[in-house]
């Protein structure tokens, strides 16, 4: 249901204003109108330009915030306890330290990224380290030996090179291969000083690159860039431990009050938003605005303990020009709570218009228990539903259990009413007593149901317009649909009529009637009228898709019974069965409840509901 | 013969509104996938849209429905 609103002017002396904003918003049911009302007869003066002092606390504020934030976001998140601290009696002094603050903090931050790129790049050579570091071994004494490392990029490549180095140096230097742990072929040549270049330009000649290695290390020899690589590594661990552990130490004093600032500081801003809809003169303030009428009266009697009477709340009449801005609330009682699932898939009515969430929550499980109507598959998807319950879900999945659970239990009463258990077979098999006709047989009979009960909610829905028309004051709305009833009725008595054993003792009158009504029809609606007749026909006659996905759906349960039966073999059979119902199981979920929405949402609703709703959405914190 | 004629027409009142149903669901469904890229909330809508063209192939199973139990 939408909610009854009020509308409210809520004024006081103006230095009051971020105190009553700050009660309005912890009480959270009061929603400011951002639009100022052109209707007001309040005599205020032109405040439209804020002043200096207010313009330069917001930049302040604001550039605290943005400061707070910095901080907080360069620093780690340590576990702290809460600040208790009264972020309004320190603020001016903490502005100075916080620009101190964040002056520590930016370099910390970038001292800590500077290291952690050295530590990353050099980590990177580790691997290859490791590797040279095994080749080298005990050689490391041959002090008068040079070191050539290089990477392979297939093992065919080692006995090519050992040739070349071999036919190059005549045999003065030794070459030997590893792994890497990430899989890059290793190899170190060990050569006198002599023949050093040679070989680093034969390895270049033939495009074997050397290890790479930082240029500031090009200089060096191989294992005097290795015990280089390993100091510098060793010595970036101690300097990140170091950075990190003073900035621990920074958050652990810092963090938790610069936390309670930040907090303060957007509640704050927050609320200095908001007065910029706030109406003032030199000595008060004006702030207009929507609440709930069940929460208005609350609303007033803190605002009253709390400034002792020196703000004023009224209740404003709402005028028709008001319709259209009134913000829209829907409240349901808890059987109908998860349907408003569905009412989100629409945009939201006007406050003058209806909730759609009842229609949905008493037609929609109706219609999905007559298009399924079978009291196997209701049982499956009933205990599919509680196991989707037992799971505590939250949100939409909730909705959809609960959905389901209403659902399905009207298919097993259907399902009951029509004598099917998966399929008519089972209901023959347990006995059911048939109700309602057979499905599969009484094809014309369901027919005749399903478009006398399309019927029945196409006519609800017009009388429902009437009633948003009336309420609107549209006067010629109101008639053309009245006259779009006559009309429907008329019709419907013409359809009843061909069924009795005399039809024109009813048809010439209805007839009658109905050419009466027309031209009043054209006159209320204009020359589209018709037209929009035949659209509201077509929309009964939508409601034959109960019956057709009723008949479908014991058709494909039937089908799956015949074909577990051809089998022959119990086994082979009672898996066919499965699999099959299964499959049916499936399309009866999606295919009543796709359909039995649409009824809702194209035939159904198009008669009454009007879309365009503000939500409402009360100040809080 | 006439038996056979009845069956025709029931074949051809299902046959021709499901390709119809089919091709505006083609269009519908390649529209709805790139809402649906673009805006996943429209999620519900659309696949409410692409139900609207199946009143067709359900009036058209309703027809041949009729046709056959006649």
């Amino acid at each position: 249901m939408i909610v009854r609103m009020s509308k409210l002017e809520i004024a006081g002396p103006k230095e009051l204003l971020l105190e009553v904003l700050e009660v309005i918003r912890e009480l959270g049911t009061f929603q400011p109108e951002e639009e100022r009302a052109a209707d007001s007869d309040a005599t205020l003066s032109d405040a439209e330009v804020p002043e200096e002092r207010a313009v330069a606390e917001l930049l302040f504020l604001e550039n605290m915030r943005r400061q707070s934030g910095e901080i907080i976001a360069l620093l780690p998140a340590v576990e702290t306890g809460e600040s208790r601290l009264d972020p309004m009696t320190v603020l001016d002094s903490i502005a100075a330290t916080a620009k101190s603050h964040l002056a520590t903090c930016r370099a910390l931050s970038e001292r800590h990224e500077s290291v952690r790129r050295e530590q990353e790049e050099l980590t990177r050579y580790d691997v290859l380290l490791a590797a040279i570091d095994r080749l080298i071994g005990d050689r490391d004494a041959h002090t008068g030996l040079d070191f050539i490392g290089i990477t392979l990029r297939d093992a065919s490549l080692v006995e090519k090179l050992r040739e070349l180095l071999s036919f190059l140096v005549e045999g003065e230097c030794t070459m030997t291969t590893t792994v890497a742990a990430d899989g890059t072929l290793i190899g170190l040549i060990a050569a006198p000083p002599s023949r050093s270049p040679a070989i680093k330009k034969a390895l270049s000649d033939e495009q074997l690159p050397e290890l790479p290695f930082p240029e500031s290390i090009a200089n060096l020899s191989l294992p005097e860039r290795i015990s280089y690589l390993e100091e510098r590594l060793a010595a970036t661990r101690i300097s990140l431990a170091e950075i990190e552990a003073e900035r621990d130490r920074f958050a652990r004093r810092w963090l938790a009050f610069y936390r309670r600032i930040n907090q303060w500081l957007v509640e704050r801003l927050a609320l200095l938003s908001v007065t910029g809809s706030v109406r003032r003169t030199g000595m008060c303030f004006v702030i207009q605005g929507w609440a709930l009428t069940d929460e208005t009266a609350p609303l007033t009697e803190r605002l009253n303990e709390v400034f002792g009477g020196r703000v004023a709340v009224e209740q404003r009449a709402i005028l028709e020009q008001d319709l259209e801005k009134v913000p829209v609330a829907l409240r349901n009682p808890p059987y109908l709570r998860p349907f408003e699932l569905f009412t989100r898939l629409l945009p939201l009515p006007r406050y003058s218009s209806w909730d759609p969430t009842p229609f949905i929550g008493i037609f929609f499980p109706l219609f999905f228990g007559m298009m399924l109507g079978d009291a196997g598959y209701g049982l499956v998807l009933l205990a599919a539903a509680l196991l989707l319950l037992w799971r505590r879900p939250r949100g939409a999945g909730a909705d959809a259990a609960r959905i389901l659970l209403i659902s399905s239990s009207y298919a097993i009463l259907f399902g009951i009413l029509f004598a099917e258990f998966f399929g008519e077979a089972g209901g023959r098999l347990l006995q059911l007593t048939q109700i309602l006709p057979e499905r599969s047989r009484a094809v014309m009979p369901m027919l005749i149901f399903s478009l006398a009960l399309g019927a029945s909610h196409v006519l609800l829905g017009l009388l429902l317009g009437v009633i948003t028309a009336v309420k609107r004051r549209e006067r010629g709305e109101a008639v053309g649909r009245i006259i779009t009833i006559a009309l429907i009725v008329c019709l419907a008595s013409l359809a009843v009529s061909l069924l009795f054993p005399s039809p024109w003792l009813l048809t010439r009158p209805i007839l009658l009637l109905t050419g009466l009504l027309l031209p009043f029809l054209v006159l209320s609606g204009g020359l589209l009228a018709p037209l929009e007749m035949i659209k509201t026909v077509g929309n009964i006659i939508s409601y034959a898709r109960i019956m057709a996905i009723g008949l479908s759906s014991v058709l494909l349960a039937n089908a799956a019974n015949h074909l577990a039966g051809l089998s022959g073999d119990l086994i082979l059979g009672a898996l066919a069965a499965v699999a099959l119902h299964a499959v049916a199981i499936v399309l009866g979920l999606f295919a009543p409840a796709i359909h039995a929405l649409r009824l809702h949402f194209v035939e159904f609703f198009s008669k009454f509901i009007e879309p365009g709703g503000r939500r409402f959405e009360p100040l809080h914190k | 013969m006439e038996k056979a004629l009845i069956c025709l027409a029931a074949a051809l009142a299902v046959g021709l509104c499901a390709i119809a149903t089919a091709w505006a669901q083609s269009r519908i469904g390649a529209a709805g996938a790139g809402t649906i890229a673009e805006r996943p909330e429209l999620t519900g809508t659309v696949i409410i849209l692409l139900a609207i063209p199946e009143t067709m192939v359900i009036l058209g199973f309703v027809v041949a429905t009729m046709i056959l139990n006649k």
